[in-house]
Formats: structure tokens, sequence, C-alpha cells
């Protein structure tokens, strides 16, 4: 009896199967079927219509195989949604002008951000921004371990000149180095500093897997080997160990900090006017700028594990090539201050005192 | 009582002396600005430093010309002690201004055009001028364009060992403005030197 109650079951999967999954298979257009025609680089335009440039229709199919969006499992036909089924006897076997995609139908956070910022509202003046005007479309990969010098290439400073413009900002060098635009101009997004391992010999960053191979270990086993407290937050003692660690490896790195934003939909909230210009918001001891401090371990296809650190590891000599005036300054420099600044001032003190005090003596010598 | 004045600051000491003089008082004000933005409110942070970048080169320029004059001059040597009584003349000193002084006993050094300096303040100027001005000077022109000497910065251990050094002889400096601005009261007034500084004549009792 228990057995033939039990029999309905694989049945239903099989229905699910018959009913509902296999047709969306069969809609689904494999990547190749696409690819035996797009991954020819000889491709193009009949006629190369208005702003399509030189009209290559040529997909790269290995570099698509490494984007974000394959790796997801995202298909051509995901965002080209409206080729519904390929017609193969006809030259071109799908309409010749297809939709635009709408990225939105993923990323409505996103889009939603993005319809509040300037960039949105510049459509009154005719201009339309898509979403790929900063992103790649095909080969997206993940952005969070980017440093802040492609993060600016890649997207702002590819339509603005930041040097035109701030002149408000001392060193507008040194802020656009180690301040990510969004940062300033989408208040409303995150922050965080990024601790990167940055070799000076070489001038490169070291990935997260180069520091885990000299150190022997899986990313996993990365947190039980540095927060020996185990309070998931890596101390400043820690960090000195973490430290001396690599430095018996042989590793002669130096933390590279950075002030970027975190990956979250309102970087697309730039507006104009809102930006951070009040300078004592960084640049005083305990800016909520510098609160979120991680170690950053950079992965093949630049996602990134993010390892929490005390945020008085920013005041320490362990980060030799970061500092911010009156923001991450060393306490133990105030103290020296104290007792140079301190001791002048008491010796002079002192020193006037016991004239006052000795002018009977010098003017009974004097009659 | 005899009284005559001595001709012991040239004129190009004095200018120099006095730009110098402000340049480190500016210098040290914004410096603490800078530094604890948010305890003090002199002035905005950007004033600040951009006001300490300029007097900073105000400073260099003028380090330079005191370095001119005194090379040029041949002068450079009261700078330098006399090894053979440098000792003594140190003990000497130093036992005037912790006894003699309150004693009224005279000050066992006589200021002549050629040797104006007694022998502790010899071996300051020598240590401050040739020094710890200089590597002043180097660090905060660093710490102005920290991208543009990032070789140079990265070379001495990173920016934070930069400010380091400049913090540490930025409160020397302020420690140092303080004794300088007392010592300068104890000629036989509490103007005469000040008063000198501006003349260039010093009254020799
Ligand atoms: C048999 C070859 C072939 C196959 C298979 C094929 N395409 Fe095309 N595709 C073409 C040609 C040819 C054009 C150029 C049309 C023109 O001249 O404007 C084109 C154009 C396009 C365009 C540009 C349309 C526009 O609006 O400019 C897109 C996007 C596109 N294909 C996507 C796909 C996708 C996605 C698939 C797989 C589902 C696919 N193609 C499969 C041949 C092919
Ligand atoms: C993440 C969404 C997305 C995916 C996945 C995607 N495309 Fe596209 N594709 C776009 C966008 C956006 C454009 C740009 C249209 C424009 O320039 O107006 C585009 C343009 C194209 C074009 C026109 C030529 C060009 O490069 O501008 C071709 C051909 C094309 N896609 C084929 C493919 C094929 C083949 C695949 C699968 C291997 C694919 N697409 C996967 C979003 C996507
Ligand atoms: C003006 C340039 C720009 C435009 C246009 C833009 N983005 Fe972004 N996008 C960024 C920046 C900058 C980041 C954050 C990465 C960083 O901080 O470096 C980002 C991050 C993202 C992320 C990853 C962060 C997250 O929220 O998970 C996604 C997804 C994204 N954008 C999608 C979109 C979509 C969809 C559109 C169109 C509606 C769009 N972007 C338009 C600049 C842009
Ligand atoms: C069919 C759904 C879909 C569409 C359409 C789509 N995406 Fe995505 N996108 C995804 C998925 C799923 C991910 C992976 C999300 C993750 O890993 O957090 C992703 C990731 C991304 C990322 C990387 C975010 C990161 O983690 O750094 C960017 C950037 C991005 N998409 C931009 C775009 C752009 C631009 C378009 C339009 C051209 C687009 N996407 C269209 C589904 C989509
Ligand atoms: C594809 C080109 C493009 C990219 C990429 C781009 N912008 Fe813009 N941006 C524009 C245009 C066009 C305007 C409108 C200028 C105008 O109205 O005069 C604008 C306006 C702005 C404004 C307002 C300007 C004002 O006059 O007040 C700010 C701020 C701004 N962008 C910041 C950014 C930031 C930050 C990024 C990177 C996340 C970025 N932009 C990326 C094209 C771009
Ligand atoms: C320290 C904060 C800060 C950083 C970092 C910063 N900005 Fe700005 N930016 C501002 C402020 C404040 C304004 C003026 C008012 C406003 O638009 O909000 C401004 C103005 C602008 C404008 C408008 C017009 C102009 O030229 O004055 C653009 C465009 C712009 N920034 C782009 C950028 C880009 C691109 C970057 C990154 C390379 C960047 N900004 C980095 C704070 C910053
Ligand atoms: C969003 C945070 C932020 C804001 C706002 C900001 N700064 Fe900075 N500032 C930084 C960071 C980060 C650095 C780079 C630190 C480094 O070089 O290691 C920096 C560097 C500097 C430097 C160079 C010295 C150094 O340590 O490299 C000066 C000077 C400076 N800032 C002054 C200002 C002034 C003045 C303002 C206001 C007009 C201002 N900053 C606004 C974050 C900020």
């Amino acid at each position: 009896m228990k057995i033939l109650k039990k029999a309905p079951r694989p049945f239903s999967l099989c229905f699910v199967f018959v009913f509902w999954l296999w047709p969306a298979l069969a809609l689904a257009i494999d990547n190749s079927a696409c690819l035996d025609c797009h991954n020819d680089e000889g491709l193009t335009r009949e006629n190369t219509h208005g702003g399509h440039g030189n009209g290559s229709l040529f997909v790269d199919g290995i570099k698509f195989n490494h984007s974000v969006h394959h790796i997801n499992g995202i298909l051509c036909v995901d965002c080209h949604a409206d080729i519904e089924e390929l017609d193969f006897d006809k030259d071109v076997p799908h309409k010749k002008e297809l939709a635009k995609v709408a990225c939105a139908s993923c990323h409505d956070a996103e889009a939603v951000a993005f319809t509040n910022s300037v960039h949105t509202k510049i459509s009154s003046k005719g201009i339309t921004m898509t979403c790929y005007a900063c992103h790649d479309y095909h080969y997206t990969t993940h952005l969070a371990a980017a440093s802040v010098a492609d993060r600016e290439n890649n997207f702002c400073a590819k339509c603005h000149n930041p040097y035109q413009g701030h002149d408000w900002l001392p060193k507008k060098e040194e802020h656009f180095a180690f301040v990510e635009c969004t940062v300033c101009h989408a208040p409303e997004v995150p922050r965080h500093i990024h601790l990167k391992f940055f070799d000076l010999v070489t001038n490169k960053f070291y990935k997260g897997e180069d520091i885990l191979k000299i150190l022997g270990i899986r990313y996993d086993q990365f947190m039980p080997l540095v927060d020996t407290n185990k309070d998931g937050t890596i101390g400043k003692d820690e960090f000195e160990i973490f430290e001396l660690m690599l430095r018996q490896k042989n590793v002669h790195a130096i933390f590279h900090a950075e002030l970027v934003a975190e990956m979250a939909p309102g970087a697309h909230q730039v507006n104009r006017g809102v930006a951070e210009r009040n300078c004592e918001k960084c640049h005083t001891a305990d800016s909520a700028y510098f609160d979120a401090v991680t170690i950053v371990l950079t992965k093949e296809d630049g996602s990134v594990d993010h390892h929490q650190v005390d945020r008085s590891v920013l005041a320490s000599y362990s980060l030799r090539h970061f500092y911010i005036y009156a923001g991450t300054r060393v306490k133990l420099l105030d103290l020296i201050g104290i007792i140079l600044v301190g001791g002048g001032l008491c010796g002079v003190l002192g020193h006037l005192t016991i004239r006052i005090v000795t002018i009977p003596l010098r003017r009974k010598k004097d009659n | 009582m005899s009284e005559k004045l001595i001709y012991i600051h040239p004129a190009p000491v004095r200018i120099w002396h006095w730009i110098h003089a402000a340049g480190i008082v500016a210098l040290v004000l914004t410096g603490f600005q800078i530094r604890y933005a948010e305890m003090l409110g002199i002035m905005p942070l950007p004033d600040a430093i951009t006001l300490h970048n300029y007097v900073g080169f105000v400073v260099i320029a003028d380090y330079f010309l005191w370095l001119s004059y005194y090379l040029g001059t041949g002068k450079i040597k009261i700078y330098f002690p006399d090894l053979r009584t440098f000792v003594p003349d140190a003990i000497r000193q130093a036992k005037y201004y912790g006894f003699g002084i309150f004693k009224g006993e005279p000050n066992p050094h006589v200021m002549t055009p050629d040797n104006k300096f007694n022998a502790m303040q010899q071996k300051a100027y020598l240590g401050l001028m040739f020094m710890l001005l200089p590597a002043q000077m180097i660090s905060g022109v660093f710490l102005w364009r920290v991208k543009g000497y990032a070789d140079y910065v990265n070379l001495l251990g990173g920016i934070k060992i930069i400010d380091t050094i400049h913090v540490i002889l930025f409160f020397f400096f302020a420690s140092f403005l303080i004794a300088h601005c007392y010592l300068a009261t104890l000629g036989h007034t509490p103007f005469a030197h000040f008063k000198a500084m501006f003349t260039g004549y010093e009254e020799h009792h």
C-alpha cells in the first residue's frame, strides 16, 4: 500500500517537466546558435545605420563566457528578448532591427536610482544615456575589485575631466587617486576603505589568490588564520601579526588604501549640487567615512571577499602609505607634541618665575 | 655706566629674520589648524592648507636668502663653534642661564659682529639651520605634492613616515618659538634684543 501511495510523485515531476519546463527549454535558444554567425569577426551590418559605429556584429564568444552574465546563466536571448526563434530560411534568421535591450528588466533597483540622477534628467536636453554608456554589455564583469583609477577611467572620466572644476578642492590629484568620484557625488551610497596588497617593486596589486597561495590556505581559511580572537574583525594587533606573517613569507607588499563606493544601486544617484564638499566630513579624527575598513581578496572573476578590519589600523604605522590630515592621525605623535610644547612652556615659565622671585637678590647687588 | 652701540645685525640678516619669524608663526598656527581641524576654528581647512603652502615656500625662499648671505660674506662661520673652547664655553653659558642670571652676573658671552652667538646658541642654530629646518622644508615639499613625489615618498617609507617627521619637527619648532621669544627677553631690558633686531644695533654695557 505504501508503495502505491508514493507512485504519483515522479509522475507529477514528469508532468511539470513536459508541460512547463519543456516549452521554456525549447524556446531558450542556445548561445552557440547565435555565435555560429556572430562569433565571425567579418560579420557586419548590411547598412551601417546611424550611431552603430563600424557596423561590426562580432561578439567574442570566449570573452562573453567570462562575463558576469554568462557565469550567472544569462543567455543571449535573455537580453535580446525579442528574438523568440531563429528562422534559418532567411538570410538573417531574426528581425534585422532588434529592440533596445532593457537592462532594467533585471536590474530594477539600479534603474530606479539611475532615473533619479542628473544623467537621466539631461534627457530634457535631448541626451539619452543608456546603462552601457558606462557599463560594458557583453563583457560585463564584477566591478568590486577595480581600483579607484580603473573605476574612474572606466566610468566618469570617459565623459568628464575632473580637473576642469573642483577648484575649491586642494590636492586634486591626491583626492582623485584615493577617493572614488561616487563617494562624493552619490552621497547615498555606502562606502568603505579597501585595503589591497601592493608590491612596490613590480608596481602591481597582488590578487587574493597570490596572497592565499603564499600563505598556503584557501579563501575560507583566511579569517580563521588572521582573526585569532574570532570576533569577526581584524584588530590592530592581529593586523600586525598578519603583516609579520607576510614578511616571513618574503612578501614585501604594502597595504594600499582607497576610499571606494560599495556595490549598491545608490552609486547611480549622481545629482547636481549634492556632492560632498565639506572637508571636515573626512578630515576629522572620527569621520564616519572611515568606519568601514576592509581587506580585499580579489578573485579571478572580479568578485571579492571583504574582511572587516578595525579602523584603528588606519592610524597605525602598518598603513604607512595612507594618511588623511586630521582624519587618521597617529595619537602617539600628539603625546610627543604635548611633551615638546608643554616642556618648552614649562621651562620658560619656570625660568621666568625664578627670575621674578630673585629680583630682590639682584636689586641688593645693584645697590 | 658706559653705553655703546655696536652694529651686529646687518640689514639682510634683519630682513631675513623677520620674514622668517612671521613665516614660522604663520606655519605653526596653520599647522595646528590642519592637524586639529575638528578642534580649532582659526580658519577653514582649505584656507589653512593654502596659506600653509604659500608661507612654506616663502620660508624656503627666505632660507636661501639667509644661506646665500652667510655663504657669500663668509660669515657662515659664526654658526660653527670653536671646537677647542666649545665645551667650557657651553658649560659657562649654561651656568649663566641656570644660576648667574638670577644673581645678576653679567652674560659671559659678549656679542661682536664676528661672534654674535654664544656657545649654546651656536649649537642650537647649527642643528636648526643645517638639519632640522632643511628636513622640515623637504618633508613639507613632499607633503605638498604627494602624488608628484610618490617615488621619493615611497622610498622614504610612505606618506605617514614623512608626515611623522614633519609633525615631530613641527612640535619642536612650536616649542622652540616659545623658548626663543622668552630668551630674547633676557637682554639688559626685556625689549633690548627685540629693538636690536629692528635697528641692527645692540647696546653694550
Ligand atoms: C545565420 C546567422 C545568424 C544567426 C544564427 C544569428 N544572427 Fe544575429 N544577425 C545576423 C545578421 C546577418 C545580422 C545583421 C542584420 C543587418 O544587416 O542589419 C544580425 C544582427 C543581429 C543584431 C543587431 C540587430 C540590430 O538591431 O542592429 C543582434 C543584436 C543580433 N543579430 C543578435 C542575435 C542573437 C541574440 C542571435 C541568437 C539568438 C543571433 N543574432 C543569431 C546573423 C545571424
Ligand atoms: C546583458 C545583456 C546582453 C547579453 C547577455 C547579450 N547581449 Fe548582445 N547586446 C546587448 C546590448 C545592450 C547591445 C547594444 C545595443 C546597442 O548598441 O544599441 C547588444 C548588441 C549586440 C549586437 C550588435 C553589435 C554590437 O556589439 O553592438 C549583437 C550582434 C549581439 N548583441 C549579439 C549577442 C549575442 C550573440 C549574445 C550571446 C552570446 C548576446 N548578444 C548577449 C546586450 C546583451
Ligand atoms: C554614469 C555611469 C553609469 C551608468 C549610466 C550606469 N551605471 Fe551602473 N554603475 C556605475 C558605477 C560607478 C557603479 C558602481 C561601481 C563603482 O562604484 O565603481 C555601478 C554599479 C552597477 C552595478 C553593480 C552594483 C549593484 O548595484 O549591484 C550594477 C548591477 C549596475 N551598475 C547596473 C546598471 C544599470 C542597470 C544601469 C542602467 C539603468 C546602469 N548601471 C547605468 C555607473 C553607471
Ligand atoms: C536577464 C537578466 C539580466 C539582464 C537583462 C541584465 N543583467 Fe546584468 N546581471 C544579471 C545577473 C543575474 C547578474 C549577476 C548578479 C550578481 O552576481 O550579483 C548581473 C550582473 C551585472 C553586473 C555586475 C555587478 C557586480 O556585481 O559587479 C553589471 C555591471 C550588470 N549586470 C550590468 C548590466 C547591464 C549594463 C545590462 C544591460 C545591458 C544588464 N546587466 C542586463 C542579470 C541581468
Ligand atoms: C557617457 C558620458 C557620461 C558619463 C560616463 C558620466 N557622465 Fe556625468 N554627465 C554627462 C552629461 C552629458 C552631463 C550633463 C552636462 C550638462 O548638463 O551640461 C553630466 C552631468 C554630470 C554632473 C552634473 C554637472 C553639473 O554641471 O553640475 C555630475 C556631477 C556628473 N555628471 C558626475 C558624473 C559622475 C560622478 C560620473 C561617474 C559615475 C559620470 N558623471 C559619468 C555625461 C556623462
Ligand atoms: C571630495 C569630493 C569630490 C570628489 C572626490 C569628486 N568630486 Fe566632483 N564635485 C564635487 C563637488 C562638491 C562639486 C560641486 C557641486 C556639485 O556638483 O555637487 C563637484 C562638481 C563636479 C562636476 C560638475 C561641474 C564642475 O566641473 O564643477 C562634475 C562633472 C564632477 N564634479 C565630476 C567628478 C568626477 C568625474 C570625479 C572623479 C574623478 C569627481 N567629480 C570627484 C565633489 C567631488
Ligand atoms: C570624501 C572624503 C574627503 C573629503 C570630502 C576631502 N578629503 Fe582631502 N583627502 C581625502 C583622502 C582619502 C586623501 C588622501 C590620503 C592619502 O594621500 O593617503 C586626502 C588628501 C588630502 C590632502 C593631501 C595630503 C595627504 O594627506 O595626502 C589635503 C591637503 C586634503 N586632502 C585637503 C582637503 C580639503 C581642504 C578638503 C575640503 C575642501 C578635503 N580635503 C576634502 C579625503 C577627503
